[in-house]
């Protein structure tokens, strides 16, 4: 999730493209566990199959605007275990799923009561890896209460957790997390700590959970410093992500941040386990990741013909010159 | 009194478990016994649908290479419900999908339209291909017709391709929805069950105002549309049979001798007459649809 963040004039002026890196991470694969591919184009899921990002995790979040009701849940849950993972499959991208009431409309609590009651629906469904992203936003009393019964689910369905930690106050709040996890009995290495930074990643990492980190520009970590962080607590349990979502966010920061850390002289022993193994380690706990599957969805032939054009079957998308002026 | 089927319900759930039997281990056969007895004790909804997201995590989801025997058998017992293609999940779904009591048809109505509501994909799949095995099929209408709605490939295509129900059920809107969304979507047309019993006159004429969509927009029209407008050729149409009559394409001249063919109307049979050769290999068999849509690679 995105938030606001003093911008300079620099910021706003047009940049020039570089996609060099793109040959520094040719061949390789990469796992994006947490990205709100709803809120992207049909561009953003191109661009992340050339790059190399084979599956994703699209956590359930709050959708910009508060929603008022609890049938706009439900066809927002629905739409992640249906027309989303279809558009996925559509570039050759595994699509899965972590299923959640997110903490900003926790704090709604007639509604969250309702959408409590559906969420089982959704979290035995095939393709579903978590439950997710809840946790703390402002930190109040009535979202340690649903985010506290949503542990209870996971618990219950044996399926690992995805904690969205709090923009505000975040060690406080990250701390709090995982305390209260440890609390309901949930084994730390179920649970996937977002969002962390140099100032949480030593504690969520000693406690045995597992480590996040999100490559967001401006308000939340930068690739820079994540290579940092690789240098000094090495791969184990750590992997990144880009939670791109409506905000200024980069559904590529996952293959960037490999390509950076490659430059930066990393082993690509880490760079694979933080850029793909863990993340596929930590959520397959759920039985719902299949390796195999990555292959399947790829499986797209495109050599049918038809009335002497190809046609996609299956449902890829056929691409478009961006760059032409005439659009057919 | 209405029956809430209109096959024989329990020689087809049998033939659909000695399917499963025959390709799952005894894990997943023990686990499933033991859902259809806590089923039979607690008729509990929720029971119901758990069981029926579990399914693939139990059973696999191998593709099924069945013999052409129990294909055709399940064919004859259920006004040609088509196992081909399926996987053991989406077969066993089905089979699940026949063990809730049937009885109080509101009952069953509202558990199963709680199924398609909460769907993922794979589930929707498997939903939609059963609707020719549901019991008090005239239920399932408007949820067939929302289903064309859908944008999803593989649930269109269990909705239209080798699926008994919507020739069976859907009123002529409806139908011609679904026709004009397959071509839409370049489905392969011909495995549409019931193409050529439902082909009407208001279908052939919205595929031809289509096809001068295409034709304005330097577009190709897919040659089996034709097919549908054959036994509607009228004074209208007749130029658009005789602009692909000259296509420099084999697969559209085809098309426009087959049209002819079948076409009732004289002047359309006075063009074929033109060409001997194509009415002799349409008599003899060597030209037909089921060839045009070979040469197509439809699948």
């Amino acid at each position: 999730m995105c938030c606001s963040q003093q911008l300079t004039e620099k910021d706003l002026q047009p940049q020039p493209m570089q996609q060099g890196y793109i040959d520094r991470i040719r061949g390789m694969r990469f796992f994006d566990p947490h990205v709100h591919m709803t809120s992207r184009t049909t561009d953003d899921y191109q661009a992340m199959a050339d790059a190399g990002i084979t599956a994703i995790i699209e956590p359930a979040f709050w959708l910009g605007q508060p929603r008022t009701g609890v049938d706009t849940f439900r066809d927002y849950f629905s739409s992640l275990i249906g027309w989303e993972r279809f558009r996925a499959s559509q570039f050759g991208i595994k699509h899965y799923c972590t299923i959640g009431l997110n903490s900003k409309e926790a704090n709604n609590e007639r509604l969250a009561e309702a959408v409590m009651e559906i969420l089982p629906l959704f979290i035995y469904k095939e393709g579903v890896v978590g439950v997710g992203e809840i946790g703390f936003d402002d930190q109040t009393p009535a979202e340690e209460k649903y985010y506290r019964a949503q542990l209870e689910l996971a618990k219950e369905a044996n399926l690992p957790v995805q904690i969205h930690t709090p923009h505000r106050d975040k060690k406080q709040g990250t701390q709090r997390s995982m305390d209260i996890a440890i609390e309901h009995g949930l084994n730390p290495a179920m649970v996937i700590v977002d969002h962390n930074n140099e100032e949480t990643v030593k504690e969520v990492l000693d406690r045995g959970f597992w480590a996040a980190f999100t490559i967001y520009p401006f308000t939340k970590m930068g690739n820079e410093r994540m290579v940092d962080i690789v240098k000094q607590y090495g791969s184990e349990r750590i992997m990144v992500n880009s939670a791109a979502d409506w905000g200024i966010s980069d559904p590529l920061a996952v293959p960037k941040t490999a390509a950076l850390m490659h430059e930066s002289g990393i082993d690509s022993n880490h760079i694979h386990l933080v850029t793909y193994r863990n993340a596929i380690t930590a959520f397959s706990q759920s039985g719902q990741i299949n390796e195999a599957d990555f292959e399947t969805v790829k499986q797209i032939d495109q050599s049918e013909k038809f009335n002497g054009s190809t046609v996609l079957r299956g449902g890829q998308q056929p691409r478009i010159d961006k760059n032409a002026i005439i659009i057919r | 009194m209405e029956q809430p089927y209109d096959y024989d319900r329990n020689g087809v759930s049998a033939l659909l478990y000695a399917i499963i039997e025959q390709h799952s281990n005894s894990q997943s056969r023990d686990w499933l016994m033991q859902r259809s007895n806590v089923l039979q004790e607690t008729k509990s909804v929720q029971q119901f649908n758990l069981t029926f997201s579990a399914i693939p995590r139990f059973t696999g989801k191998d593709l099924l290479t069945l013999p052409t025997g129990i294909i055709s058998n399940l064919q004859h017992a259920a006004h040609g419900f088509f196992v081909q293609h399926y996987t053991l999940d989406r077969l066993t779904r089905t089979w699940w999908l026949l063990q809730w009591p049937s009885d109080n048809r509101d009952a069953y109505v509202q558990t199963v339209e709680g199924l398609f509501n909460a769907a993922e994909m794979n589930e929707l799949v498997a939903l939609y291909g059963a609707l020719p095995l549901l019991p008090w099929p005239q239920e399932w209408k408007l949820r067939t017709a929302e289903g064309i709605r859908s944008n999803i490939g593989t649930v269109l295509e269990a909705i239209m391709l080798d699926n008994p129900y919507p020739a069976r059920y859907l009123d002529e809107p409806a139908w011609n929805q679904l026709v004009m969304k397959a071509l839409f979507t370049e489905k392969p047309v011909h495995r549409i069950i019931g193409l050529d019993e439902r082909a009407n006159a208001r279908l052939a004429a919205t595929l031809v105002d289509y096809a001068h969509e295409r034709w304005a927009a330097g577009r190709t029209v897919n040659p089996m549309l034709w097919r549908l407008v054959a036994g509607f050729i009228n004074e209208a149409t007749m130029p658009d049979i005789q602009r692909i009559w000259q296509s420099a394409e084999n697969i559209e001249k085809d098309a426009a001798a087959l049209a002819c063919y079948y076409s009732p109307y004289p002047p359309a049979k006075a063009l074929l007459k033109q060409s001997p050769r194509a009415e002799q290999d349409i008599i003899k068999g060597a030209l037909s649809w089921s060839r045009v849509a070979e040469k197509l690679g439809g699948n």
